[in-house]
């Protein structure tokens, strides 16, 4: 690969690259990030390379990271038509590339919409799709993140060169301050007024920017999706962010638990350092900046900025108190930078479009896009970007597509641990910073799980607390213990053997973690209980008072039995029963004895009749 | 296995920020578990307390200080696979193993391990065994998962599934065909180069399925050795540049018929492959690094 001297040789290789590709081709598109592996899009990948390799079709093929529609995966995307097709099996790859080749369609393998029964053809046409606005996420599709010259024929670094070209760091700064970028991390911090007092720290002894790509939030990815599918956004935007603070060193920090992310970011930094993007005088300037990866080792806590500068450094990840702030004493007690993986790929977006332009996107005082990953018990799981300010309904609802089965919809948890429950009632809420935290609950790094009626309240704070509980460093007394004591009252709670008085307990300690710890981790560990409490009291009373689970969900409190008049007697569920606690002749009602019953609820997921009842 | 002794990780990590824990991952990697022994070399050789190092290991869950099984089964226990059920899936693997979340079986079989979150959201409850992702998981399907983790989660026939592919390979620079239909391996002719590392020459057979990993050589070289490929036509070196992403050792790179690239990693033990397929117009160039595809041929 040839160096690049100048900030025009990048633009030149960009157009000799177009130049080689010449006319256009079908491509076939296959998303094969971690989800998109685990559905077996490997196969998919085989299967296509086998059909190009025997009869050199006129087709192209691109494999590229997760293209956000995670529950259709393994899926196909064909361009420029943009066909789509969802849950492809292999044997169906060679009638696609046959038909794409064609410029024609296999039909009956399209995207059914449920509603009116047609198929669908375009993408951007799929209800998941037609009501996002996909800025950071759409670049997925373009790029193979393995081959720099595809992000470059895209468009990569054009927006670093145009940056860099300019010559002025005071410049970039007042762009990204001009968008409104915040923090997407979940604190919401301004993104330009962090690098405008960045850039005003002394450089002496060096400045540092970090990628804190640390996303331990339970139910988020959409930071491993950037990373797998686009790394070299990333690299584009710290590049723009060194120059326009004045940093001389960069540092992502990617946690273990995403292998193909760590792998992918490792070949855009050598190929990025090969080409001259990385090193000592980039693009043949004065400008000089690299990148090393440091790769976490399994701490939840290590999300907080304090806590990751000591894991960067060898440490235990411990907290420490702010101030000093970061930009003040970071890494080796230089100034440091740190921002989220979502924030670094907006990066480019801005100095792309400009700041004000940016601006035009969202609500006022949340701009742009804000990428969420919609889980949990919705129809359409996946990754979501939309602009700021889009109701949770719209979210659920509209793109989402609603309950996943047949029960109702009664929450949905935003902001992971640190977050809360949002009822039903409150759908209508814009998710931005600020109305996210008037309802008690937070942004976050855009998790969004979807709760139905069978999800159960209490067994839900008793979840968060439990991974708290577990994550805490152990640094602040009342984290370490009092998390740990709030848990065990809800455990005493779902087990049936709560008191009245024990809500008040919760509530007590709550306040009392909430004031005396000095991260984030402990002063939000109690907001998951609190706002289930806010919103859901009904259910902890139920739990209590009735020694009942609303939801059947809480095992001490529910019982299994079979409802004589569905039940075929067909058997499967004796068969599944591990405790041998289902009797009954064939073709006769079968019963349960409760009494050696273990709750596992096989023989619900076994049975064919819905004969299987909790009460 | 190819294991590092302390006073080599110290020369690698010693003077490297945050080297302590790259060292314990390496450690970690090498023996599976981090060793008492290995831990008091490294606080002997780092000039540091055992209690500092332990600190560390004891603080971050990459590390375990007991040996773990052969069969690593993980099951997610994020929000996404909580409300999906998760807590049941946990349940089925303890009662059928007989063993908690975190421990390991007594014939040293398996380890069943939970984690807060793998990412993989949208697909809840996902267990990982040996790593490979299994997505949607119930509990009827529990059973089923560990039978395919004795068996191996890889194992399958070579050239009995549709993934394998078989390849007419070519010398890059002389064209000369590398298939020698004289000698099989997977029942199709297999690829014959010329091999040398630490100054001993000869041949090598390679399959020509992509997908099989059948290999045959006149000299193999010893685990963790990068041997140099060349043509047996032209004796043009087929080992070079773009370097392998996993362990840096050159990749062996040969044409194949139709338009594509097969690169391997010539380093012995690294699985390191890939077929490099992208149809007509594209970059000559293939990718420097090889996709996660490749790991799992």
């Amino acid at each position: 690969m040839r160096r690049l001297h100048s900030v025009e040789a990048l633009a030149a290789m960009r157009a000799d690259l177009i130049a080689a590709r010449g006319s256009p081709l079908p491509t076939v598109v296959i998303p094969a990030g971690t989800c998109g592996q685990a559905s077996g899009a490997n196969d998919l990948i085989r299967a296509a390379k086998r059909e190009l390799l025997g009869d050199g079709r006129k087709v192209r093929l691109r494999v590229t990271g997760c293209h956000g529609f995670c529950q259709m995966e393994p899926s196909i995307l064909i361009e420029p038509s943009r066909t789509f097709y969802p849950r492809v099996a292999a044997r169906d790859v060679p009638r696609i590339i046959e038909a794409a080749a064609a410029g024609g369609v296999v039909e009956e393998l399209l995207f059914v919409d449920p509603q009116s029964g047609a198929r669908i053809r375009r993408q951007d046409d799929v209800p998941f799709f037609r009501k996002q606005v996909r800025t950071i996420i759409a670049r997925n599709e373009r790029v193979d993140p393995l081959r720099i010259e595809d992000c470059i024929e895209a468009g990569g670094y054009a927006a670093f060169a145009a940056a860099l070209g300019g010559g002025d760091p005071r410049a970039v700064i007042d762009e990204v301050k001009a968008s409104g970028l915040r923090g997407r991390g979940g604190a919401g911090f301004p993104t330009g007024r962090k690098w405008e007092l960045f850039a005003q720290r002394p450089a002496s002894r060096g400045k540092i920017l970090v990628c804190n790509a640390d996303e331990g939030d339970p139910g988020a990815y959409m930071d491993r999706s950037v990373l797998e599918g686009n790394p070299q956004s990333i690299i584009e935007g710290m590049l723009i962010g060194a120059f326009a603070t004045g940093a001389s060193e960069g540092v992502v920090y990617v946690r273990m638990e995403y292998p193909v992310a760590i792998k992918h970011l490792k070949t855009a930094l050598r190929d990025a350092r090969e080409l001259g993007l990385l090193g000592a005088h980039i693009l043949g300037t004065s400008f000089s900046f690299d990148i090393s990866l440091v790769k976490g080792a399994g701490a939840f806590v290590c999300g907080e900025e304090t806590a990751l500068l000591w894991s960067i450094e060898g440490k235990m990840g411990e907290p420490r108190q702010r101030p000093p702030f970061p930009i003040e004493k970071g890494i080796e007690d230089r100034p440091t930078a740190i921002n989220n993986v979502e924030t670094w790929a907006n990066i480019p977006v801005i100095i792309e479009r400009g700041g004000r332009e940016f601006a035009t996107t969202g609500t006022r005082n949340n701009a742009g896009t804000k990428i969420f990953s919609l889980v949990g018990k919705v129809k359409y799981t996946g990754l979501v970007e939309v602009p700021m300010g889009t109701t949770i309904g719209e979210i659920v609802y509209e793109i989402g597509g609603g309950p996943s089965g047949k029960a109702p919809i009664k929450a949905v948890q935003t902001g992971g641990p640190s977050g809360g429950c949002i009822p039903r009632d409150a759908f209508d809420l814009p998710v931005d910073y600020d109305s996210l935290s008037r309802a008690g609950s937070i942004m976050g790094s855009g998790g969004m799980i979807v709760m139905d009626e069978t999800t159960c309240m209490v067994d839900m704070a008793k979840f968060f607390l439990m991974f708290t509980q577990d994550e805490s460093c152990g640094k602040c007394t009342f984290c370490r213990i009092g998390t740990k004591r709030m848990l065990e009252i809800l455990e005493r709670i779902t087990d049936g053997k709560g008191e009245e008085s024990d809500i008040q307990l919760l509530q007590d300690l709550a306040y009392q973690i909430k004031n005396n710890t000095i991260c984030g981790l402990g002063q939000t560990a109690p907001n998951p209980v609190l706002t289930t409490l806010k919103y859901f009291g009904d259910e902890y009373i139920a739990h209590i008072r009735d020694k009942k689970c609303p939801a059947h969900s809480c095992s001490a409190l529910v019982t299994y039995s079979i409802d004589p008049n569905a039940c075929k007697g067909c058997a499967m569920c004796i068969k599944a029963c591990p405790a041998d606690a289902i009797t009954g002749e064939k073709k006769k009602a079968h019963e349960i004895n409760t009494a050696v019953c273990v709750k596992c609820g096989k023989c619900l997921e076994t049975c064919k009749f819905n004969a299987v009842i909790k009460n | 296995m190819n294991v590092r002794t302390v006073t080599e990780l110290v020369a690698t990590y010693g003077a490297t920020r945050g080297g302590l824990i790259a060292m314990l991952e390496e450690i970690q990697h090498d023996h599976g578990y981090l060793p008492e022994d290995v831990l008091r070399q490294l606080a002997a050789a780092t000039s540091r307390s055992l209690v500092d190092i332990y600190g560390i290991a004891t603080f971050y869950k990459a590390f375990t200080l007991a040996p773990r099984g052969r069969h690593v089964i993980t099951v997610c226990l994020g929000t996404a696979c909580h409300v999906r059920g998760a807590p049941r899936i946990v349940g089925e693997f303890e009662r059928l193993l007989a063993i908690k979340a975190g421990d390991t079986t007594a014939d040293g079989e398996f380890t069943l391990e939970t984690v807060n979150c793998l990412g993989a959201c949208a697909l809840g409850p996902i267990v990982v065994a040996d790593g490979r992702y299994f997505s949607n998981v119930s509990t009827t399907e529990v059973a089923d998962i560990l039978a395919r983790t004795r068996a191996g989660v890889d194992a399958a026939d070579p050239g009995k599934t549709e993934r394998d592919i078989p390849m007419c390979v070519r010398c890059p620079r002389c064209e000369h065909s590398l298939l020698d239909p004289s000698r099989a391996l997977d029942g199709h002719p297999s690829i014959r180069l010329d091999s040398a590392f630490d100054g001993v020459r000869g041949w090598v057979r390679l399959s020509s399925l992509y997908g099989s990993r059948s290999t045959d050589a006149e000299y193999g070289a010893p685990e963790g050795v990068a041997a140099e490929y060349f043509c047996p036509h032209c004796h043009a070196r087929l080992t070079g540049p773009p370097r392998c992403a996993e362990c840096d050792a050159p990749l062996l790179r040969i044409s194949v018929r139709g338009g594509g690239v097969f690169l391997r990693c010539s380093r012995s033990g690294c699985n390191e492959r890939f077929l490099d397929v992208r149809g007509p117009g594209a970059p000559a160039e293939p990718p420097r690094g090889l996709p996660a595809e490749s790991a799992r041929t």
